[in-house]
């Protein structure tokens, strides 16, 4: 070392956005490594395990019934109000779970961090699995009830439709938006754990903002635009569209919670590069 | 020489582990600050997490329940009536959770340092109280408010404020009493956290604070009664207010349940803390 040649520390080269997704692609047999090991995790050193799935998916579900339709006598149209509020349940349940799950994606993974390297963004997206268990049992307890009301009333709810692709597009969407979301705040909560709380709380309050306990028809039309700024009433009213005969929803709001979607999702991806090493430094 | 020493745990009554609680009193504050400083460590806003929360969710539950749902709130503004209800409920709810982290936070100080252990739900409730304290602030405000805009005066003047308060007070030991259970189970098991909050999301559907209990159809009336919270929230109403109805009844049945279920933790906790201890 005598030539003085000066020392560089290159950190990471922020080779921008492509890079990021090819890179995401490589190591994409990671990302089913993390998916299970969330899920495993999730209820490990409980002694309920995978009964206690079923549970706190069920008994919310009819008490909440129970309390919205006879209690508080929510208007459902047509169908049921045990029907529309699982319909309802479904599509929150996809943003709900993922999102809070998948912030806690770089936070639990600290102590792998500091010791190897993985794309950081396959973190949040693992972590995301964890949160679908929920969804998926609330679909079965769906078809369930499906099957129910098709005994006790005579007929199917739900029909075979060209309708359901728009649906199953709804979940696409609100995935999408709960993984951009995760990307912000996955960031947020390894740096600080108030990103924590803050999250449970607006989480807490953005289901009332959302029509999953009331339908959009509750809301005096003068000030529905006001609901469908959230990104996430047009989804979920579209996805009740797609399952249950007549009710309300509209394209053009499906598009913008789409471009919603689109806008989060590049700048989550700008920021989470961006901070990425600032963030591994404070881990 | 030949002495056989055997050493065994002594199992106080409950009233020697109340008077050694007692002697005691002086940690409650200690430990309801370290709970405030374990829950919110690494964070940047620290303790003020606590005073965050208080009023957003309520206001936004008043207008979708009150306004757009249009739920009954026996005749005075529902914000109020939520107000009142939410109150209740929190001396309980919130007071439960923290009582049952109570061993599982401060199991290094039991480590440490000799106390007695029944304290621990007990102070580790303060920061629970503190944010109730803080609401019942806002209920206050909140009275003032409605009696200057609608001229009359909602709160009861009477002795019927007494059962109010004696209301607060057996929601505070419902939860303690319970919490003489949760916290032993809770430092065993991890299960026992995610099945208390998912029990108090349930439970709080099923407790007349969104709604009164004279909506609830006639036939569900009988059975949601047997919920001890259901009564003491009536209770609470009615003393504060003079609204829905009181059950004497039910009351006294409720009270003395509750002050069973307190002995009854506490020979449960003195019996088992020895035992959770050691084998941590």
């Amino acid at each position: 070392m005598s030539d003085g040649a000066p020392w560089v520390i290159a950190s990471d080269t922020r080779e921008g956005f492509a890079a990021r997704i090819r890179e995401m692609w490589q190591y994409r047999r990671i990302l089913g490594f993390f998916s299970l090991k969330a899920v495993q995790g999730l209820y490990a050193k409980t002694h309920l395990g995978i009964f206690w799935m079923f549970v706190r998916a069920l008994v919310p579900l009819f008490v909440g019934s129970f309390v919205f339709d006879t209690v508080m006598n929510v208007p459902s149209g047509v169908v049921p109000y045990f029907v529309f509020f699982i319909a309802g349940q479904i599509p929150w349940n996809c943003f709900d779970g993922p999102l809070i799950r998948g912030s806690r994606g770089l936070e639990v993974n600290r102590m792998l961090l500091t010791k190897l390297y993985v794309p950081r963004i396959i973190l949040p997206l693992g972590q995301m699995a964890a949160g679908m268990i929920e969804p998926a049992v609330i679909v079965l307890v769906f078809a369930g009830a499906l099957v129910y009301y098709r005994t006790t009333d005579g007929l199917w709810y739900v029909q075979a439709s060209p309708r359901l692709f728009a649906s199953a597009a709804s979940i696409g969407v609100i995935l999408f938006f709960a993984f951009s979301l995760t990307l912000w705040t996955s960031v947020w909560q390894a740096r600080a754990r108030d990103a924590r709380f803050a999250l449970r709380f607006v989480v807490g309050f953005w289901l009332y903002f959302t029509p999953v306990i009331y339908p959009m028809s509750v809301v005096p039309p003068n000030i529905r635009w006001l609901m469908y700024l959230n990104p996430l009433t047009a989804p979920i009213e579209t996805f009740r569209w797609g399952t249950l005969p007549t009710t309300e929803h509209s394209w053009p709001w499906f598009g913008y919670s789409v471009a919603i979607t689109a806008g989060t999702f590049a700048s989550g991806i700008w920021y989470f590069a961006r901070t990425e090493s600032a963030t591994m430094d404070k881990i | 020489m030949s002495e056989r020493w055997e050493v065994t745990p002594r199992y106080p009554g409950p009233l020697t582990t109340i008077g050694e609680v007692w002697r005691y009193k002086r940690l409650l504050g200690f430990i309801g600050d370290r709970a405030l400083r374990k829950m919110y460590r690494r964070t940047v806003l620290g303790w003020l997490w606590l005073f965050i929360n208080p009023l957003f969710p309520i206001a936004l539950r008043a207008v979708i329940f009150g306004a757009l749902l249009g739920v009954g709130s026996n005749g005075i503004p529902y914000f109020l009536f939520l107000l009142a209800g939410t109150v209740v409920w929190d001396v309980f709810a919130a007071s439960l959770m923290w009582g049952t982290r109570s061993l599982e936070m401060h199991c290094d100080l039991s480590d440490q340092i000799y106390h007695p252990r029944a304290i621990l739900p007990f102070g580790n409730m303060m920061p629970a109280l503190l944010n109730v304290a803080l609401k019942i602030g806002v209920l206050v405000l909140a009275v003032i408010f409605y009696t200057a805009r609608d001229g009359r005066l909602y709160l009861r003047a009477d002795v019927a404020l007494f059962w109010a308060l004696a209301a607060l007070a057996l929601a505070f030991l419902f939860a303690l009493a319970i919490s003489f259970f949760t916290a032993i189970w809770g430092e065993m098991t991890r299960d026992i956290r995610f099945a208390l909050s998912q029990l108090l999301s349930v439970w709080y559907l099923l407790t007349p604070v969104l709604y009164p209990l004279s909506q609830v159809p006639e036939a569900h009336r009988g059975w949601m009664l047997l919920n001890p919270l259901a009564i003491i929230v009536e209770t609470f109403k009615w003393g504060l207010f003079g609204i829905g109805q009181f059950y004497p009844d039910a009351l006294a049945v409720t009270a003395l349940a509750v002050t069973g279920l307190l002995v009854a933790g506490l020979i449960y906790f003195s019996r088992s803390e020895a035992r959770t201890i050691a084998q941590r």
